[in-house]
């Protein structure tokens, strides 16, 4: 009986096997029915992907190609994009889509300064101003009113394996983190917000740095969330 | 005689673009480095040699212009705040992505660069394994061999979205 490798398999189904070894395969191949699946598989999954692709290149070819292709003289045409990662902030700013992981990063770590680290003591939100403790105690970042005074814009766990939440507020922003008495402020930065549905306000790009430096893990994803929140945050 | 060279990129662009979204895993990406890729053929153009295919020069520029935004991507979001994080934050935000990408590209975008290539330039561009490994510049041995990694990695992923 031939062995046939997957390698081979899959250049034979895509016709890059011929000759007699082609004819070898194609042996096997009929005389097995676990290389007939794998067959299909690799048919029908190039099938799938040619289907899910088709639509773009059948599309029509949006005009700024065509308008950079039209000049006869390089030098007229606008060179715009020469940036990829600027291209993309720059869209991104437009769509009002924050893409935090990609404005999170090492180059924001100098700013840092800007957040004012307050002393661990024993005042609790509760206390100090129960309104955000409230905020933090009920709100779920997918799940959240657009108008309300705060936005709790992510949560995640830190190193003491306490709950921590990054919230803004219309003049501030901050990480407050979760032990046995209550919230605790760790640290907050003044900053506007400029309506119910726009938070890229002053200060969210370093507040998430800051949350980014504090945490054990990733930032909770909704399901954990919403089960930290029915433990209580405990 | 040949058409003039924008004419024949022009004619290659619905294909460039449907590259381009596939290796960058939405068409807003795509588009940008479509055009990053078009930009720099007309700037290189004297490199390209008449009489060769123009295809393959211009899908190996957009691939070595993509290799390197993946890295200096890889270099920028060293984070916890991955994307799906991030794209919590606002839940206008999410419901957008959340239509932006389906099972396919999401399954696609968590395969390895050289993978994803792979199995684009075979499956999508339709490309033969020695041609698709010229574009990539690899031998032809281990593009197939990359191309059914990627392939089983995706049937699998896919299975799993089912």
């Amino acid at each position: 009986m031939t062995q046939v490798t997957k390698e081979e398999l899959a250049a034979w189904a895509d016709g890059e096997v011929t000759g007699t070894r082609g004819k070898e395969i194609a042996a096997a191949v009929a005389a097995d029915p676990r290389l007939q699946a794998e067959v299909e598989a690799h048919k029908a999954l190039k099938a799938q992907l040619s289907a899910h692709f088709a639509p773009i290149a059948e599309a029509r070819v949006p005009d700024r190609f065509s308008a950079l292709l039209s000049g006869t003289d390089a030098e007229q045409k606008p060179a715009e994009v020469v940036d990829f990662a600027g291209a993309r902030e720059k869209r991104e700013a437009r769509r009002w889509i924050p893409r935090w992981g990609y404005f999170v990063g090492p180059a924001l770590a100098a700013t840092l300064v800007l957040a004012v680290v307050l002393p661990g003591g024993p005042d609790t939100l509760e206390d100090s101003d129960p309104a955000l403790a409230m905020a933090l105690d009920s709100q779920l970042v997918a799940d959240q009113d657009t108008g309300g005074e705060t936005r709790v814009l992510l949560s995640f766990v830190n190193e003491d394996d306490r709950y921590c939440r990054a919230f803004s507020q219309p003049d501030r922003t901050g990480i407050a983190c979760r032990d046995d008495s209550g919230w605790a402020l760790q640290l907050e930065m003044a900053g506007t917000r400029q309506s119910g549905t726009e938070f890229r306000q002053a200060g969210a790009e370093e507040i998430l740095a800051a949350a980014q430096d504090m945490a054990a893990g990733p930032a909770l994803t909704a399901e954990q969330e919403a089960a930290a929140r029915e433990a209580g945050w405990r | 005689m040949n058409p003039p060279f924008e004419q024949q990129v022009l004619d290659l662009l619905p294909r460039l673009r449907r590259f381009a979204t596939g290796l960058a895993g939405n068409a807003a990406d795509g588009d940008d480095l479509c055009q990053m890729c078009v930009e720099r053929a007309l700037a290189n153009r004297r490199k390209w040699q008449e009489g060769t295919r123009l295809d393959s020069w211009m899908y190996r520029i957009m691939r070595n212009l993509w290799i390197d935004e993946a890295r200096a991507r890889s270099r920028r979001s060293q984070t916890f705040v991955g994307e799906d994080a991030g794209l919590s934050v606002g839940s206008d935000g999410a419901q957008e992505a959340a239509v932006e990408l389906g099972n396919v590209d999401r399954a696609m975008q968590r395969l390895p660069e050289d993978q994803r290539e792979a199995v684009l330039l075979v499956m999508v561009e339709g490309y033969a394994y020695k041609e698709a490994a010229e574009i990539v510049g690899c031998p032809v041995g281990t593009l197939n061999s990359r191309l059914v990694r990627g392939r089983d990695a995706l049937l699998a992923l896919l299975e799993e979205a089912a």
